[in-house]
Order: structure tokens, then C-alpha cells, then sequence
């Protein structure tokens, strides 16, 4: 079998050297290693640097709004419940303008993936604070630096009954290819938070891969949620665990209907 | 002929149940009705009450003086015996205390014999709807306790009751449409419910957690290759502007069904009003082409919602269903039956067949992001080119874009749209029976297609204003928004206009009145 070339010709505008890069990469491995067909692969995306893939990536979709990539999922996904369907959001989107979506669709269980490009900043509006930035980050906004604690996105997408609950490190393209892949197989909602680095704007957070190690945890909910409580986003110590948190087998969206 | 009842009490008694019954049953012998439903913004208690007329000509408004009062409750006589006539009946419910739950079922049958009809229409009307023994019973009690003052014989017409929220259902499954995504606000509320206990294979319903993404998800899966109604009031739809905006720069097809109540913020949530027209015809930013149709009635509802999918699947376009709590609550009666359904194909690539693209970004013709403003002036102008193209689809095809009632040359012009279209006609009949005759001093131009909006309108002013005749304008709103949409369109300027904005819809008698006043 002739596996898919999912490359495009479009020019690439991410900054050079841009972790974007590497989710790229390791997206297109995923798709070509479950051998899916480019018209069966749909996405969606939000607004910010994670969406440009959307030129990218040579397959269909919806380039969306800010905020709103996953509810125009769910929508594909209930019209046509054959089509495999991936949602690319960055922090800003899922995090911040978005999060109702994000908590509803873990309690939906649509069978959609859900990427978040997690560079804890608003980077394509030139680095304001996201829900997920540390306490102290400094911006145009908060010269004197972020006052707000983070979100915990994995806790929160435990608590709210998400399916599939991963966390990987952009710069490890082998480990992130892999848990797509899971994660674009499991049946349900499919939730990947993919911690990158920025090198233009919030860039205490890059290099923190020598805390990272590697879990795996399927249906332990209560190790998963401690597992999610290791790191709470704002520390620069401790161990940062990456890997499938959480999965669970549960009805999907579609098959209410 | 025409009688006006009111039926009064409590939230949760039940009075929507008798002007159910009583207009079945007259329905059923041949004459006209219209129920007014009048109720706040509670669930148990308070006072509610509907206002069913009945005629035995085409009726579509309730008058402001009463010939019955039926009572649930000791407020309902209070608040209403004012608006009595002389002579007029009053219907308690003292006697039938200990029917409870029946209360509604024995006062139906009081107003059956007030009525002069036979116990035998009622008593098969009740079996019809309820099974239930002791209704029959309390029918029967209700009608025993009050003497004939009425003669409603049988008539030859042949008449269903509809309300403008039953229309836009018929008109969704007309239109074999897949999916309806909306969040609950009154007065669109109607319409998700019918639609959710009417789901089957082919007809979908899902309530999402909120307006905005009740949108976004209507756009993904009508990008999938379904047909998509999402629906929702003035707060939602504010909700929706920008993936309106979305919808206009993707050009995924999109319907909209918008039924307004009071504004502005939480307003007057159960009542009615037709002051949305302007964000119907602008919300979003940017500029992109739209539909927006104001249908008038519920068979109305039901060819519009047609032509709605049919235009936005053709187009690639936004188009809005405009209604109103009047049009969608009130239940009305007609013997007309809707247009030929539009077969609505689509015809277009789908995802799972080959690679689709649909952006918010401006693209070019292949969908991908561009900035080149050459490309975007290009992408700009074959956009808003459809305007023109819907246009000339709807003048060639001639579809109603307007309609022209009453006497052609007529000195006396009243012009307006959406849900003031049944009370006008009653009106105008009410002054000198121009509409039922065509030959009185009066004519109505009803406006269905608001964007775009027909030439015929500009023609029609000028024929009036040429012969120095009067144009006046009806609309249920403080600032007249049609008729400055008339004028930005035309830059005719209509000088007389009669504009209600009370939360609540014209009384036919009163608007009668008004217009007496101001005609030539």
C-alpha cells in the first residue's frame, strides 16, 4: 500500500526554529502510520500559530475562529460520523475563548481529536498571558508579570469526563507520533495537550523536557488524577509526566443519535 | 361575524388546553379562529390568559373589546371585565371547584354551549386528545351548566390551525433537512421542542451548550453535507454574529431562524416585537451577502423555511428565517394550502469524497490563507457578486418577494412585514372591506423578502405618492426600522407610520382606527 503524502507546497510562516515544526512532523507520521486516506481525514482549527497547519497538512477541513475549532468538529462529526476528525486549538483558543467547548466535549465524548498546541502565550498577538502561562510571566499587559495561577487543563479534562486524556512534549516527534496515533484511534473524544516551546515570547517555559518523563495509565482515573496533579503549570521543578493519562471506553456523541 | 373570548387564570391551570379545544371544534364546523397567547415570564401561578376570535371569514388579530370572559380564577374577572361589551357572557369557575385538574375541560364545554354547538362535537374532539374519564364527565358537567347564546352552524370551509412555530417545522422536514442545533430561549424555544420529539433517522436535534457553539456546529456539519437550521432569539443570535461573519467569509450554507422578543439585554422575554430587523439584515462584521425573509403567517413559515434552504445551499449563503413571539405562539387558522416544496440538492464537493477546504481566513480559490490584496479584492468582490445573482434568482423564478393585498388602485398604501401581516388584512376589512372586496380605498404591500428587497416596492410608493395618496407604515417597533430600510433602499421617504412597541401585538379594532385617521 502506497501510504498518503500529507505535505503541502505552501509557504511555512512559523518563526524558524518554531516547535510548530515538530507537531507538524509528527502529525503527518501519525496519519501515514494509520494509513488514512486524505479524504477521510478532516480538521479543524482555531486562530494563532498552531492554525496555520491548516495549510500545511494536505487534507480537508475548516480553518475556524478563535475559540471555536471544536464545536465546528463536533458538528462534521455528527453530520458524517465516517470521517476521522482531528481539531488543532492552541491555549488561547482552548483554554481561554473557548474553554465551554473544550469541558462540554469531554462530557459530549465526540469522537473528535483534539490537539492543543499548549505554548502558554498568546503568541501570534505578540505574547499576552494565556490560562495556562505561569504566575510571574512578564507582558505589554502585566509588566509586572502574570498574577494569576494556571489551569490545570489535564485535571480539568478528567474531571469534566474527557475519554482520552494524553500530554506530550512537541520536541519528542517519535513519542508524540505514537500517542496520536492512539489517540486518533480511540474511539471517543481524544484530548492530546502538547506542551511546545516559543522562542520569540514566553520563553521561561522552553527547555523544561530534562523534568519530562514518560506514563502510561489506562483506566486508573484516581492515578490519572494524580498524575495530572504532579505538575500544576507553574512550577520550574518537579517532574512533569507525559503520556496517556487516562482512557476509557464510553458511548460516543454519535452513537446517541 | 366575529367573536373575541378571553380565557383568563393561573400559569399551570391549564388554559391553553380550551382554546385548543374549543378551536378544534369550531375549526372543525368551518370557521376561522386566532388564539392570542398572553403569558409572563413564570411557570405557576401569576396571570395568564389567550384571546381566541373566531369569525367565519378569515381572521388573524384579536379585537380589544370581548364579547365572553371564561374565568379560572377570580383575577382573570378583575382584570378583564373592563374590556367587556355590553352583554356580553362570563363564564366561572366557581361550581366546578372540585373537577381540579378538569377545571379547563368543564369550562370548554360551558363555552361549547355557550357557543350553540352540539355536545357531540365536543365530546369527539375530547375523546380525540384525552382518554380520560372523568374529562368527559367534567365536559359534560360544563356543558349542562349554561344556556346556547350563539349559533355556530356548519360551514363549507375547510381550515387547519397552525402556529408560525408548527410552520417552521413543516417547513424544515419539507426541505428534508438533517440537523437542528439550537439552545433553549423563548420564543425559538417552540421549535426545538417539536423538532426534538419529532427526531428520527432523518430529522436530528442537538441542544449544545450554548449559542455560539450551536453555530459552529451547524457550520461543520452543514460543511459535512448536511442541511442545517440552527435557532435562537435576539440574545443568541447576538451570540452568533461572528460566525455569521464566519459563514459569510466559508461560505458554508446556513439557515437561521430568529424569532424576536422584546430587547434590549433580557427584555420582555415572553412577549413580541419586530424591532430585530436590523441586526437580522447586519449582524457580523465585515461585508458579505445574506438573505433575510419575514414570513407572515404560518403557512408563510412553511414555504419560507423551504426557500431559505433552497437559496442558502444554491448561494452558499446565510439565510435568516425573521419571526417573532406573536407569529411563533399564536395560533392560527387558514384554508390555504403551501406552495410546491423546492427540492433542495446538494450539489456540492463533500469531505470523505475528495479534500475539502472551508476558511475564516480570507483564501483564495483554493481555500488557502492569503493576504495578497489582489487576491483579496478578488475573493471580496465574487462574494458579495451573489447578491445580485440571488436577486435576479428570485425576480426570474418569481418568488414572492412581496405580496399585494386589496384594492390595486387604491389611494391608501400601508406597508409592512412579518408578523403585523394578518392583523393589517383584518384592519383594512374592518374600515371598508378593501381586502375581501379589492374595491375599497385601501391596499397592503407585504414585504417577505427584506434583503434582498424587491424593486416593486419603490414602484408601488411612487404609483401612491403620484396620485397623492397616503403610504403608511405598520410595524411593531419603536423606530420604524422597515421603513428606513425602505428609504436607504429607494430614498423614498414614508411619511406616516404607526408604530406599537408595548411588547404587545395590534388589536384589529385599534389599528382600524388609527388608519381611519391618517387615510385619504
Amino acid at each position: 500500500m502506497v501510504k498518503a503524502n500529507f505535505n503541502t507546497k505552501e509557504e511555512i510562516t512559523w518563526c524558524p526554529g518554531c516547535s510548530n515544526f515538530m507537531i507538524l512532523e509528527a502529525v503527518k507520521r501519525a496519519l501515514a502510520s494509520l494509513g488514512l486516506k486524505k479524504e477521510e481525514v478532516v480538521m479543524t482549527t482555531g486562530i494563532g500559530c498552531h492554525g496555520k497547519i491548516f495549510d500545511y497538512i494536505d487534507i480537508g477541513g475548516v480553518y475556524g475562529l478563535h475559540g471555536r475549532p471544536i464545536p465546528v468538529a463536533i458538528g462534521i462529526k455528527l453530520g458524517n460520523p465516517k470521517l476521522k476528525v482531528l481539531t488543532f486549538a492552541g491555549d488561547g483558543d482552548t483554554y481561554n475563548e473557548g474553554i465551554s467547548h473544550f469541558i462540554h466535549a469531554c462530557r459530549y465524548n465526540s469522537d473528535i481529536t483534539l490537539i492543543v498546541h499548549d505554548n502558554r502565550a498568546f503568541s501570534l498577538t505578540t505574547g499576552q498571558a494565556t490560562a495556562t502561562s505561569q504566575e510571574g510571566y512578564k507582558t505589554k499587559v502585566e509588566p509586572k508579570g502574570e498574577f494569576l495561577k494556571p489551569l490545570n487543563p489535564i485535571s480539568l479534562a478528567l474531571s469534566s469526563g474527557a475519554s482520552f486524556v494524553a500530554r506530550v512534549n512537541a520536541k519528542n516527534i517519535e513519542h508524540t507520533s505514537k500517542v496520536l496515533e492512539e489517540a486518533i484511534r480511540h474511539k471517543g473524544f481524544s484530548y492530546v495537550e502538547v506542551l511546545q516551546d516559543c522562542l520569540i515570547f514566553n520563553l521561561e517555559i522552553n527547555n523544561l523536557d530534562k523534568l519530562m518523563y514518560k506514563v502510561e495509565n489506562r483506566d486508573n482515573k484516581e492515578r490519572a488524577r494524580k498524575l495530572a496533579e504532579e505538575w500544576n503549570y507553574d512550577s520550574k521543578t518537579g517532574k512533569i509526566p507525559i503520556g496517556i493519562f487516562y482512557q476509557e471506553k464510553r458511548k460516543t456523541l454519535e452513537e446517541e443519535f | 361575524m366575529r367573536l373575541n373570548v378571553l380565557i383568563g387564570g393561573k400559569a399551570g391551570q391549564g388554559i391553553n388546553k380550551i382554546s385548543e379545544i374549543v378551536a378544534n371544534v369550531l375549526t372543525s364546523l368551518g370557521y376561522f379562529t386566532f388564539n392570542y397567547r398572553d403569558y409572563g415570564s413564570l411557570i405557576r401561578g401569576g396571570h395568564n390568559f389567550n384571546v381566541l376570535s373566531v369569525s367565519n371569514k378569515r381572521v388573524g388579530s384579536i379585537e380589544s373589546k370581548l364579547d365572553g370572559i371564561v374565568a379560572l380564577d377570580d383575577l382573570t374577572i378583575e382584570k378583564h371585565k373592563i374590556e367587556l361589551k355590553k352583554g356580553g357572557f362570563v363564564i366561572s369557575y366557581k361550581g366546578f371547584e372540585n373537577f381540579e385538574r378538569n377545571l379547563n375541560v368543564a369550562l370548554s364545554g360551558a363555552l361549547i354551549k355557550v357557543l350553540g354547538i352540539d355536545k357531540d362535537l365536543l365530546l369527539k374532539e375530547l375523546r380525540k386528545e384525552l382518554n380520560v374519564p372523568n374529562a368527559i364527565e367534567a365536559a359534560e358537567k360544563g356543558y349542562e351548566s349554561e344556556e346556547k347564546k350563539f349559533n355556530f352552524g356548519k360551514l363549507k370551509n375547510k381550515i387547519k390551525i397552525m402556529s408560525g412555530t408548527e410552520g417552521v417545522v413543516q417547513g424544515f422536514i419539507n426541505s428534508k433537512a438533517d440537523w437542528y442545533f439550537a439552545y433553549p430561549m423563548t420564543p425559538a424555544t417552540g421549535v426545538l421542542h417539536e423538532l426534538g420529539l419529532r427526531q428520527n433517522g432523518k430529522h436530528k436535534v442537538f441542544q449544545a451548550e450554548n449559542e455560539i457553539s450551536v453555530v459552529n456546529m451547524a457550520l461543520g456539519c452543514s460543511f459535512s453535507g448536511k442541511r442545517v437550521m440552527v435557532g435562537t432569539s435576539g440574545g443568541g443570535f447576538d451570540l452568533m454574529s461572528e460566525s455569521l461573519s464566519f459563514q459569510g467569509m466559508s461560505e458554508i450554507p446556513l439557515v437561521v431562524y430568529l424569532a424576536s422578543r422584546p430587547g434590549p439585554g433580557t427584555g420582555v422575554p415572553t412577549y413580541s416585537t419586530q424591532s430585530d430587523l436590523n441586526v437580522a439584515l447586519r449582524a457580523g462584521h465585515g461585508e458579505f451577502p445574506r438573505i433575510v425573509i419575514a414570513p407572515g403567517d404560518p403557512i408563510e413559515c412553511v414555504e419560507k423555511v423551504n426557500e431559505a434552504f433552497y437559496l442558502s445551499e444554491r448561494f452558499k449563503c446565510l439565510a435568516i428565517i425573521l419571526s417573532d413571539k406573536h407569529l411563533a405562539e399564536s395560533e392560527f387558522s387558514s384554508d390555504r394550502k403551501p406552495n410546491k416544496v423546492l427540492d433542495v440538492k446538494i450539489e456540492r464537493d463533500l469531505p470523505g469524497q475528495k479534500i475539502v477546504r472551508a476558511s475564516s481566513y480570507e483564501h483564495d480559490e483554493r481555500r488557502h490563507t492569503t493576504e495578497k490584496p489582489e487576491v483579496v479584492k478578488r475573493m471580496q468582490e465574487k462574494r458579495l457578486e451573489k447578491y445580485e445573482k440571488i436577486k435576479n434568482f428570485l425576480q426570474r423564478n418569481k418568488v414572492e418577494m412581496i405580496k399585494i393585498y386589496g384594492n390595486k388602485n387604491a389611494k391608501n398604501l400601508v406597508i409592512g412585514w412579518g408578523s403585523t401581516k394578518t392583523v393589517i388584512l383584518d384592519a383594512l376589512d374592518a374600515i371598508d372591506k378593501s381586502i375581501e372586496t379589492r374595491k375599497g380605498k385601501w391596499k397592503f404591500l407585504q414585504v417577505l423578502y427584506l434583503k434582498p428587497l424587491s424593486d416593486e416596492i419603490k414602484e408601488e410608493i411612487e404609483k401612491v405618492q403620484e396620485k397623492k395618496g397616503r403610504v403608511i407604515v405598520v410595524e411593531n417597533n419603536a423606530t420604524g426600522q422597515l421603513g428606513r430600510l425602505i428609504r436607504e433602499k429607494t430614498g423614498l421617504k414614508v411619511e406616516k407610520r404607526i408604530l406599537k412597541y408595548d411588547s404587545r401585538p395590534f388589536r384589529s379594532d385599534e389599528l382600524a382606527e388609527e388608519l381611519r385617521g391618517m387615510g385619504k
